[in-house]
C-alpha cells in the first residue's frame, strides 16, 4: 500500500521510539479514585453551569453541569456518590474555572441510559443530538465540541471523514493501545458519524510505527460500507489536524479555515469510540484512555474517569521513580505543564508524563546561526527565525507579515533549533497578542454599529 | 512539591550548535591531512596559527566587550581553521595572525558576533590578506610530500599557468592554497557533511554546476570546464564557505539563485578580471545579497495555494 | 542659543561636540579620498579651514543683504572665490601638495561642511563668532583628515608625514591605502570617537546627578 505524508515536518525522539517505548506493550487497564474533581471548562467555547450543590447525591452519567448554548456540552458524573465541593480551582493557562469534586461510593450505579441501537440501523438524525447529550469534545488535545463540528455551516459540504489515529506525540500510545483493543468500536462511532453527516468516506489514518493498530484496524472495517485503513510515513506532526488532510487528501485548509472548508472533518479514534459509546449504550463521556509514563514506577495506559487526580494516578502507576522536575498532559512537543499534581484530568487528556530534574531543566538560549533547520522543518512552510526576530520586539506587524497566525504551535522548529532558542513560546506571545488585537477591534465596529 | 513550568516543546533534538561545529571541523580534517601531507611541516605550522590565534582574538574580544565567553561553541576554530586552509603554506606567520583577529574581531564581533556577521569571516579576512600582501598570498610552491632533498619551489597556481593533468588536480599534486589542493580530500568531507546532515547538496553542487557550466560556455570544451572546477578554491570554497550557515540563504529556492549565481561571478572574474581567481570574491559579494534572497524570494506557506484540487 | 557661548566654546564645539567629520559625518568624499597619507590629509585640512573661517566671515558679513530666497546660489558665489583662491596659491606655492590632491581641491566647493556652517551658523551671527566657528570646524576637520592620513600612511606604508617610523623590515598592509582601506579606517575611527564621545558624556551626566 502506498504510504502518504505532508510536507518537511521532523522525527522528535526518533531512535525506536524511545519516548513511546515504555508503555507499547502495556494494555489499558481500569483504575477509579476515592474522589473525582470535574472541572466545568472542559470544552473550547462556553463552560457548562453547575447543576448540583454541595452534598447531594449523584449517578455515574448523571448531568452534573449544564451546557450553555450551541457551543457548549454537559458535563456528567464520572462516579456515583456525594458532592462534596461546587468551587473554583485553578486551570491550565485560561484562569479559574468551576468543578465540582465528589466522593466515591463505588457502587457504580448508573443513571438510566438510553441507548439508540446498532449505529447501522439508528435513525441518523438523532445521532447528532446524541453525541452532544454525551457530552463529547475532541479527545486528541483540542476539545472542540464534536457536535460543533458535525453541523456544516450553510453551503458548506464533506465528503471525507478522517479519523485521526496517527498519534504523531512522543510518549502518548493510548490512541495505539484503543485502536489495538477497541478497533470495533472506533469504526462504529466512525460509521455512526458518517450516517449522521451522509459522507460516504470515511478514512482511518495510522502511521507506519503502529503496523500492529494498522493490522487490528484492517480486520475491523473489513464489511464496513465506505471505511478503509490508510498507511502514513511516520513523521511529526501528522496527527494535527491540517497536516493529516494534506497527507490524506493532498488538500490544504485555506489560511484561517477550517477543515469543512476543504471538504473534510478530523475525528480523533478516542472521539470516535466515545461517540459509538453514546449511540450505542447512551452512555456519556465519563472516561478516557491515558498515557502515564516517564519518571513513574510502572508507566501505563490506564483508562481514567474524567476528573481523575493526578496525583492518584501517579500512586496507582507505582509512584514517582525520581524526584519529579516537570509534569504535563500532553506529549512531548506540544504538553502543558501542570502547576502541582493536583491538576485533575480533563476530556482531552491524552498523556500525563513525568520528567526528572534532569531532564526539565531549561536549556540557555544561544545566538541563532542561521542554520536553516527551523524552515526545514516547519510543516506550514514559515520562516521561524524572522518571526521570532519580529516577536521579541514586540513588533507584531512584521510578525503577522510573515504569517504569524498560521502557525500551528506544533514545536517542530523549536525542537530542532541547534542554539535552543525559545521559538514557540515567542509565537504563543505575538498570536495571542494578534488575535487579542483582533477580538478588540472587533468589538469596537460592532459598538459603532449599535450607536 | 514545586514542579518547573515552562512552554512545549518539552524534548529537543540533541543535535547543538556546538556539535554542527565540531562537524564541520571533522569534514575539514580530511582537507588539512592532505595540505600538510603535500606541503609538509609549514602547512601544519599555519593551520596551528590560525586556530590558536582566531581562539584567541575571540577569547580576547569577548573579555573586553564583557560579553559572554562562547568560545566553546567551536565557531571560532572553524574560522581559524577554514582561514589557514586558505593560505599557503609559505604564508609568514605575522600575516596568519592579523588575518584571523581581522575575521574574528573586525568582520564578526564588529558586527554583533556569531549569527550576525553578514560576510564569511574566514573569506573576508583572506580577501583582505590578498589585497594588502599580494606577494606573501600568491607564493605558492610545489607540493614536496615530505621527499627528502627536495627544495620547495615558488610557482603559479595551474589557474595562471594551465598545466596540470587532470588527475594530478583531483589529488593535489600541485601548488595551491594548504586547503584547495586535493580535490579528493574535499569531497570525503563533503559527504561527511551530507551524512551528518550538516549542510545540504544544494549550494554545493550547485554553485559547481554552474561553474562548470559557464566555463563550458565561455571556454568552448568539457576538458577547460572540468579543469575550471579542480583547479583553484572552486570546491573548497563551494563545500566549506558557501555553505557557512550565518552569510548563506536559508530558504532552499533562495539558496539555489545563491549558489547559481556565485558561480557565475567565479567564472566571469576568471575570464574577465584582473586576478586569476574568483571565489573568495563570488561567495562575498553572494554573502551580501543573502538577507535579501531570504527576505524577498517567494515561499509557498499552507493554506495559501490557489483553489484547491477537486478529489 | 550660540550668542550665549563663549568663543573659545564655539571654537571647542567644532573640534569635539560637533567634529564634522566623526559627529556629523560631513564632507567623507575628501575624508575617504584625500587620507592616504598624512601630509595630504593636513593639506586638504587646512585648504578647506581657510575657505571655512574666510567664507564665514564673508557671509556674516554680507547676511542681512543676501535675499532668503537666493541665500544657496550666493554662498556657493562666495566659497568659490575663496576656492578659487586656495587652488591659485596652493598651485603657486606648494605644486606637489596640489599634484596630488588634484581634483579634491576645486571639489572644496561642493563641500558640505562649508555650505552647512554658511547656511547653520554664519547667516544668524555676527562676524567674528562666525570666525570662530569657521576656524573650529576647520581645525576639527583638518584634525581628524590628519589622524586618519597618519593611520592609514602607518600601516599601509609604514611612515607618518613621509618619515619611516615601523623600519625597513615593516611589511605594509597595501588594503588600508587603497579605497576600502579608506571606509574601514573611517568605520572604525567613527566608532571608536562615538564610544569615547558617549563615555565622556555619561560621566557628566552621572557627576550632575550626584551634584544635584
Amino acid at each position: 500500500m502506498q504510504k502518504k505524508t505532508f510536507r518537511r515536518g521532523i522525527h522528535p525522539l526518533h531512535r525506536a521510539h524511545e519516548g513511546k517505548m515504555p508503555t507499547r506493550n502495556e494494555s489499558i487497564r481500569d483504575y477509579v479514585s476515592d474522589t473525582v474533581t470535574i472541572s466545568m471548562a472542559m470544552n473550547i467555547g462556553t463552560p457548562a453551569k453547575p447543576c448540583v450543590k454541595k452534598g447531594d447525591q449523584v449517578l455515574v452519567g448523571q448531568v452534573i453541569g449544564e451546557a450553555q448554548g450551541f457551543m457548549s456540552v454537559p458535563v456528567h458524573a464520572s462516579v456515583s456518590g456525594e458532592v462534596t465541593a461546587v468551587e473554583q480551582i485553578a486551570s491550565l493557562g485560561t484562569g479559574p474555572m468551576m468543578a465540582v469534586t465528589i466522593k466515591n461510593d463505588f457502587s457504580d450505579t448508573w443513571v438510566e441510559l438510553n441507548p439508540l441501537g446498532s449505529v447501522e440501523h439508528v435513525d441518523p438524525a438523532k445521532i447528532i443530538p446524541a453525541i452532544q447529550a454525551a457530552g463529547i469534545t475532541g479527545m486528541g488535545g483540542a476539545s472542540f465540541p464534536t457536535h460543533v463540528k458535525l453541523t456544516f455551516g450553510q453551503g458548506k459540504t464533506c465528503d471525507t471523514i478522517i479519523v485521526n489515529g496517527a498519534e504523531c506525540e512522543t510518549h502518548l500510545t493510548a490512541d495505539y493501545r484503543l485502536m489495538l483493543e477497541n478497533s470495533v468500536r472506533i469504526v462504529d462511532g466512525l460509521r455512526a458519524v458518517m450516517r449522521a453527516t451522509n459522507v460516504k468516506t470515511g478514512i482511518i489514518a495510522i502511521e507506519d510505527n503502529k503496523m500492529e493498530a494498522v493490522a487490528a484496524m484492517q480486520k475491523a472495517v473489513h464489511g464496513r460500507e465506505g471505511v478503509r485503513v490508510q498507511v502514513l510515513r511516520t513523521k511529526y506532526p501528522q496527527g494535527g489536524e491540517k497536516q493529516l488532510i494534506e497527507a490524506i487528501t493532498g488538500r490544504q485548509v485555506p489560511s484561517g479555515g477550517l477543515p469543512i472548508d476543504v471538504h473534510t472533518v478530523v475525528l480523533n479514534v478516542g472521539t470516535c469510540a466515545a461517540i459509538a459509546d453514546a449511540v450505542i449504550d447512551g452512555k456519556p463521556l465519563i472516561s478516557r484512555v491515558t498515557t502515564v509514563t516517564g519518571a513513574v514506577r510502572k508507566p501505563s495506559n490506564l483508562r481514567l474517569r474524567i476528573g481523575t487526580i493526578t496525583e492518584d494516578i501517579i500512586g496507582e502507576c507505582g509512584g514517582y521513580a525520581e524526584t519529579p522536575g516537570k509534569i504535563f498532559f500532553g506529549g512531548a512537543m506540544t504538553g502543558i505543564c501542570i502547576p502541582n499534581d493536583n491538576m485533575p484530568i480533563m476530556k482531552s487528556t491524552n498523556g500525563i508524563v513525568v520528567f526528572n530534574e534532569r531532564d526539565s531543566k531549561s536549556k540557555n538560549e544561544s545566538p541563532c546561526i542561521h542554520c536553516g533547520r527551523c524552515v526545514a522543518a516547519c510543516p506550514i512552510g514559515l520562516n521561524p527565525y524572522q518571526i521570532k526576530v519580529a516577536a521579541d520586539k514586540s513588533d507584531f506587524e512584521s510578525a503577522a507579515k510573515l504569517h504569524v497566525m498560521d502557525c500551528i504551535l506544533c514545536g517542530s522548529c523549536a525542537y530542532m533549533c541547534p542554539s535552543r532558542r525559545w521559538l514557540t513560546p515567542s509565537f504563543k506571545y505575538a498570536k495571542d497578542h494578534l488575535a487579542a488585537e483582533a477580538k478588540a477591534k472587533q468589538a469596537a465596529a460592532k459598538g459603532g454599529e449599535n450607536k | 512539591m514545586s514542579l518547573r513550568i515552562s512552554t512545549a516543546p518539552h524534548a529537543h533534538s540533541p543535535v547543538t550548535t556546538q556539535r554542527l561545529m565540531l562537524y564541520v571541523l571533522i569534514a575539514l580534517l580530511p582537507a588539512a591531512a592532505a595540505g600538510i601531507y603535500a606541503f609538509g611541516f609549514s602547512a601544519l605550522l599555519t593551520l596551528c596559527i590560525a586556530c590558536v590565534s582566531s581562539v584567541c582574538a575571540e577569547f580576547i574580544w569577548q573579555k573586553i566587550a564583557k560579553q559572554e565567553v562562547r568560545v566553546g561553541d567551536l565557531s571560532a576554530l572553524v574560522t581559524g581553521l577554514i582561514l589557514g586552509l586558505n593560505l599557503p603554506a609559505t604564508a609568514p606567520w605575522w600575516m596568519v595572525v592579523i588575518g584571523s583577529f581581522f575575521a574574528i574581531m573586525i568582520v564578526k564581533q564588529l558586527f554583533g558576533g556569531l549569527g550576525d556577521n553578514f560576510l564569511n569571516p574566514a573569506l573576508a579576512a583572506r580577501a583582505v590578506l590578498l589585497a594588502s600582501w599580494p606577494v606573501h598570498m600568491t607564493n605558492y610552491v610545489t607540493p614536496t610530500f615530505f621527499q627528502a632533498g627536495v627544495d620547495a619551489v615558488s610557482t603559479a597556481t595551474p589557474l595562471a599557468t594551465k598545466g596540470a593533468s587532470l588527475m594530478e588536480l583531483f589529488l593535489g599534486q600541485i601548488p595551491g592554497t594548504i586547503g584547495e589542493v586535493s580535490k579528493a580530500a574535499i569531497l570525503v568531507g563533503f559527504l561527511f557533511l551530507l551524512v551528518t546532515g550538516t549542510v545540504n547538496w544544494r549550494i554545493p553542487v550547485i554553485m559547481v554546476g554552474s561553474v562548470f557550466c559557464f566555463s563550458w560556455l565561455l571556454g568552448g570544451s568539457v576538458d577547460g570546464a572540468l579543469m575550471a572546477i579542480l583547479s583553484g578554491g572552486v570546491m573548497f570554497g563551494a563545500v566549506f564557505m558557501a555553505t557557512d550557515y550565518v552569510t548563506s540563504p536559508i530558504t532552499p529556492f533562495a539558496q539555489v539563485v545563491y549558489a547559481f549565481l556565485a558561480g557565475l561571478i567565479v567564472v566571469v572574474i576568471r575570464q574577465f578580471g584582473s586576478y586569476p581567481e574568483g571565489v573568495t570574491f563570488g561567495i562575498l559579494l553572494m554573502n551580501i545579497v543573502t538577507p535579501l534572497l531570504d527576505r524577498f524570494l517567494p515561499r509557498k506557506i499552507y493554506g495559501y495555494q490557489k483553489e484547491a484540487k477537486k478529489a | 542659543m550660540s550668542e550665549k557661548k563663549s568663543l573659545g566654546g564655539v571654537l571647542l564645539n567644532g573640534i569635539v561636540n560637533e567634529n564634522p567629520t566623526f559627529r556629523l559625518v560631513l564632507g567623507t568624499c575628501p575624508t575617504l579620498a584625500v587620507t592616504s597619507s598624512a601630509l595630504n590629509g593636513l593639506g586638504m585640512g587646512a585648504a578647506a579651514t581657510f575657505v571655512l573661517v574666510c567664507s564665514n566671515v564673508a557671509i556674516s558679513m554680507l547676511r542681512k543683504f543676501i535675499p532668503d530666497q537666493v541665500r544657496i546660489p550666493a554662498f556657493i558665489v562666495v566659497i568659490c572665490t575663496f576656492v578659487t583662491m586656495v587652488q591659485l596659491l596652493m598651485q603657486a606655492f606648494v605644486p606637489s601638495l596640489y599634484e596630488s590632491l588634484g581634483m579634491f581641491i576645486p571639489l572644496i566647493v561642493v563641500n558640505c561642511i562649508i555650505l552647512a556652517r554658511a547656511e547653520a551658523f554664519a547667516s544668524k551671527n555676527s562676524p567674528l563668532p562666525s570666525a570662530f566657528d569657521g576656524l573650529g570646524m576647520g581645525l576639527g576637520f583638518t584634525l581628524a583628515l590628519t589622524l586618519m592620513g597618519s593611520i592609514r600612511e602607518l600601516i599601509g606604508n609604514g611612515s607618518v608625514f613621509g618619515v619611516n617610523i615601523l623600519g625597513a623590515s615593516y611589511q605594509p598592509m597595501l588594503l588600508i591605502v587603497l579605497a576600502s582601506g579608506g571606509f574601514l579606517t573611517f568605520g572604525l575611527l567613527l566608532g571608536t570617537f562615538n564610544l569615547i564621545v558617549k563615555k565622556i558624556e555619561k560621566k557628566k551626566a552621572a557627576k550632575e546627578v550626584q551634584a544635584a
